[in-house]
């Protein structure tokens, strides 16, 4: 009988072998996936129940905080502004996880990551929870969701030098405080309400959705000229109601049938889309994807919140006929764009040609109050010259002093800007303006657009997002 | 003197008794620091009662069995205190359940040692031990005393008590199956010669309650529904045909008749079709029937290497997290470093078992012991395995781990019957010449 029970040690030796390595493979190698599966809600119970610190605006006022509760969860995440911060706040909820600041920075808030220096951080029974200070101004947000009142859109403003974002507004948007409650029964209807809502409330416009650009793209094009044809530059574009297109039957018309023509001041001053229309076919399909790709089309921008949306240029393949070439080079058909993007344009025009990272995080302190973490300045591309730069400036300074931006215009300071119209179903259209300021030193830089605006007229988003635009300025340059 | 060499062993076992005190204060401790963030009210005394609990089991095997292995009881009294601990965090009415069933587990430990003065005695009571066994086993299928739990109807219930006699029920079989094997084992090795393969030879009033056994374990699963059990009995059967004969043979048949049940099985119940489809792929029906099991991975997975810590992970998403998916919880609070414990724990009593039955020479004893060990080490396995998807689950319960007073007792009983067997042979007694 030895023989047979030697064997079965040996047996269970290996079925318990077996149970190690599964045991190696879920704990170790699988950890990661395990624990971070979007259904394993472990962490946000964690999360949930633990102190968790505040979140505030540039100036100190409290965006988010937390209150001890009585209930299991034990403590209750509040946002006492309301709505008004949400499109970069994002949300804090038990049963639907998190989005925004209260996820890209959930770590710090939460106060995992501790650096432990000695024995006494590692005992201390106390959480030690982070404050995160974030880049956004009240008074410019206030503006921006004023200015912007009960149209759908998005308002995104940044300070060029910097990075650092200033405002970013969404309507219609959602209250945080609705998801963070304890009653998972009403959080569940706010969220099912908000899910089905086809204005899309939890979509944080500012950075996650794309817009046909229309005519604010026409900055890039006329950056290509500048910077790569200095002859195209200084054409003149003889005066056309309609670009007549090779491979299609249909032309591409000026808004309203209007006639423009002349040279680049002039063309961008009116915005001319039969004159960008052939400066975009006389610089080719290639060289505009590429100008689009060095102001950061096709590629996420680096902003510290999650998911931030990559706009998107046509590839290669899709610019080979003229009307593919000519209406790119306007901002329509495939070429999509974030506002955030778009103010990404204009701030690399008023930072001397270099796009800086836009981030919302100003600094993470700990509860001591001693800074842990600052956020930092880093060039993430540079689409020109400051020498183009300075030239385009003058471009879209003359936009709004005798073009479609004059309702930008703020009294007393130079406002560089270029609006569009961004045709979308049949007589609706996107209202667009990108803008900044002071023309001479920049220290705002703008994007607005307003959807499904009704009326499709170059003058479209000088009326409607101009306006919003000159607001935040104003509140921005105080 | 073999007398002398008396004391280190017990010694030995005492210094790990007081260390699993010490232990199972500070989990305890621990994890009543996660939960409410103070120390566990009462300690003191509790710990006082605790610890003379476990000084008492030793002071048992002390008097009653002097010479046994100084292994096993702590490990057991170890695997008792964690799983104690995490019920405790789990669940405090089934804490003070499973606290007071602790108590009955010791006094049946210390009985068994008490009234099994020579494990070969139990021979003579083979065929009672088959009728009880066989009693047990059907007994919660009679009406008015059996009881539905979760589907299977594995329970009786005296008054306020509920019982799973199944637990009993392997341990009386166990101690069956070993004396009727090791009396007719000469017979059923027997080979004859077909062809070239040697083949036992066939006696069919020999093996007749072998088959009769592998008929009740189908009983079991069909009736009961108790897939766990039945997989258990059904492969302690076969080992201890096969350690008893060494006859390959067997293992095959067995795996022969076990693949005809399970497929037969698989196509009858629609309860074994789910434990394996969740098996294969529980993550495509994570929020419904795979959600047991998705939440088992999830707590492997969120322990990683060191857990979150007693009391600070979520276990409790688990269904049965205290019972058959303890392993899970503690994956997840104590991390690989804790589950690799528990296995090394469990490893060490196999081992134990195992060196018992090689140096008993007395084979009924021999292969009781084998047996035994056999039984803990496939239960361990089945539920472990099944709890991290090795193999499909089938719900049974982690020796001395998880909640439940019928495994609890049995438990104690199996591991005094080893005790009992690994003191005869080192317990100097008057050899012939």
């Amino acid at each position: 009988m030895d023989v047979q029970i030697r064997r079965m040690g040996i047996a269970l030796m290996v079925l318990f072998g077996l149970l190690f390595a599964q045991l190696n493979n879920l704990q170790l190698l699988q950890a990661g996936r395990l624990s971070n599966d979007p259904r394993n809600t472990r962490a946000i119970v964690i999360d949930f129940s633990r102190e968790r610190g505040r979140i505030l605006a540039a100036d100190g006022t409290v965006l988010a905080d937390s209150v001890p509760t009585d209930d299991e969860l034990k403590r209750l995440r509040r946002y006492p502004e309301g709505p008004l911060y949400s499109p970069v706040l994002g949300y804090f909820s038990f049963n639907f996880g998190s989005d925004g600041v209260e996820r890209e920075f959930s770590a710090e808030l939460a106060g995992r990551k501790v650096t432990i220096n000695n024995l006494d951080d590692l005992l201390s029974a106390t959480p030690r929870t982070n404050d995160v200070t974030l880049t956004i101004q009240p008074a410019v947000q206030k503006a921006a969701a004023a200015a912007l009142g009960n149209r759908r859109g998005a308002v995104v403003a940044l300070d060029p030098r910097s990075g650092a974002v200033l405002a970013m507004v969404s309507f219609p948007t959602f209250d945080p405080n609705t998801l963070a409650a304890h009653d998972l029964k009403a959080v569940q209807r706010a969220w099912a309400g908000y899910q089905a809502d086809p204005a899309k409330p939890m979509l944080p416009r500012p950075y996650r959705e794309r817009y046909s650009p229309g005519s604010t793209f026409k900055v890039v094009t006329a950056s290509a000229a500048i910077g790569t044809r200095p002859d195209l530059a200084a054409k003149s574009y003889p005066p056309t109601k309609a670009l007549d297109l090779k491979g299609t039957s249909r032309d591409l018309p000026n808004f309203g049938g209007s006639t423009c023509g002349g040279t680049l001041p002039d063309l961008l001053r009116v915005s001319c889309n039969t004159g960008f229309g052939q400066l975009g076919l006389d610089l080719g399909g290639q060289a505009l994807r590429d100008e689009a790709l060095s102001f950061g089309w096709d590629e996420r921008p680096p902003l510290d919140l999650p998911a931030p949306a990559a706009s998107g240029f046509p590839g290669i393949s899709e610019l080979r006929t003229q009307p593919q070439v000519a209406t790119s080079a306007i901002g329509q058909l495939d070429v999509t764009a974030s506002p955030l993007q778009m103010a990404l344009v204009s701030s690399a025009v008023a930072n001397g040609g270099t796009i800086v990272q836009p981030h919302v995080l100003s600094r993470v302190t700990d509860m001591q109050g001693q800074v842990v973490r600052t956020a930092e300045t880093k060039a993430w591309k540079q689409p020109m010259t400051a020498e183009d730069a300075s030239r385009l400036k003058d471009l879209m300074v003359g936009v709004v002093q005798q073009g479609t931006a004059g309702r930008a215009a703020v009294p007393g300071v130079s406002v560089a800007a270029k609006t569009g119209t961004a045709q979308t179903t049949g007589d609706k259209a996107h209202a667009w303006i990108t803008a900044f300021a002071p023309a001479a030193e920049p220290t705002v830089a703008v994007a607005v657009v307003v959807e499904s605006q009704p009326g499709v007229t170059e003058a479209t988003g000088g009326t409607i997002a101009a306006p919003i635009a000159q607001a935040v300025l104003k509140a921005a340059l105080g | 003197m073999t007398a002398a060499a008396q004391p280190p062993r017990r010694r030995t076992e005492l210094g790990l008794v007081l260390l699993v005190g010490l232990v199972t204060v500070g989990s305890l401790t621990l994890a009543s620091l996660g939960k409410v963030g103070e120390p566990p009210t009462g300690l003191l005394g509790f710990a006082g009662v605790m610890v003379a609990l476990l000084v008492t089991a030793h002071l048992a095997v002390r008097r009653l069995a002097p010479n046994a292995d100084p292994i096993i009881l702590p490990v057991a009294l170890m695997l008792n205190g964690l799983g104690y601990t995490m019920i405790t965090r789990l669940d405090s009415d089934l804490a003070a359940l499973q606290a007071t069933w602790t108590a009955v587990g010791v006094a049946a430990f210390a009985g068994t040692l008490l009234l099994v003065r020579r494990a070969r005695d139990l021979e003579r009571y083979r065929y009672s031990f088959l009728a009880l066994g066989l009693v047990l086993l059907l007994l919660p299928l009679l009406p008015g005393l059996g009881r539905n739990i979760n589907g299977a109807r594995i329970w009786i219930r005296l008054g306020p008590i509920g019982f799973q006699p199944g637990e009993l029920a392997k341990i009386v079989l166990a101690i069956f199956f070993a004396s009727y094997l090791v009396e007719r084992r000469e017979l059923l090795g027997d080979r004859i010669r077909v062809g070239f393969l040697r083949l036992p030879r066939p006696r069919l009033r020999v093996l007749l309650p072998l088959l009769a056994a592998w008929g009740v374990s189908i009983v079991v699963m069909v009736a009961e529904r108790d897939l766990g059990s039945s997989l258990l009995f059904f492969g302690l059967f076969v080992g201890l045909l096969w350690l008893a004969t060494g006859q390959p043979a067997y293992l095959l048949g067995g795996a022969a008749l076990f693949a005809l049940a399970a497929s037969f099985a698989y196509r009858m119940f629609d309860h074994v079709q789910t434990r394996v489809e969740v098996w294969l792929d529980p993550w495509s029906t994570a929020q419904g029937k795979g959600y047991q099991i998705v939440q088992s991975m999830f707590a492997f997975g969120s322990g990683g290497v060191t857990g979150s810590g007693l009391a600070l992970g979520s276990p409790q998403r688990i269904p049965a997290a205290a019972t058959d998916f303890i392993f899970a919880a503690i994956g997840e609070e104590i991390g690989l470093l804790g589950t690799t414990a528990v296995l090394v724990g469990f490893l060490l009593v196999i081992g134990s078992g195992l060196r018992i039955a090689l140096r008993t020479d007395h084979p009924f004893e021999k292969l009781l012991a084998a047996g035994l060990t056999l039984v803990l080490g496939l239960q361990t396995f089945i539920i472990v395995g099944g709890v991290t998807r090795v193999v499909p689950l089938t719900g049974i319960t982690l020796p001395f781990v998880s909640y439940g007073g019928s495994s609890l007792v049995a438990n104690y009983i199996l591991i005094a019957l080893l005790l009992r067997i690994s003191d005869q042979r080192d317990r100097p007694h008057p050899r012939g010449g």
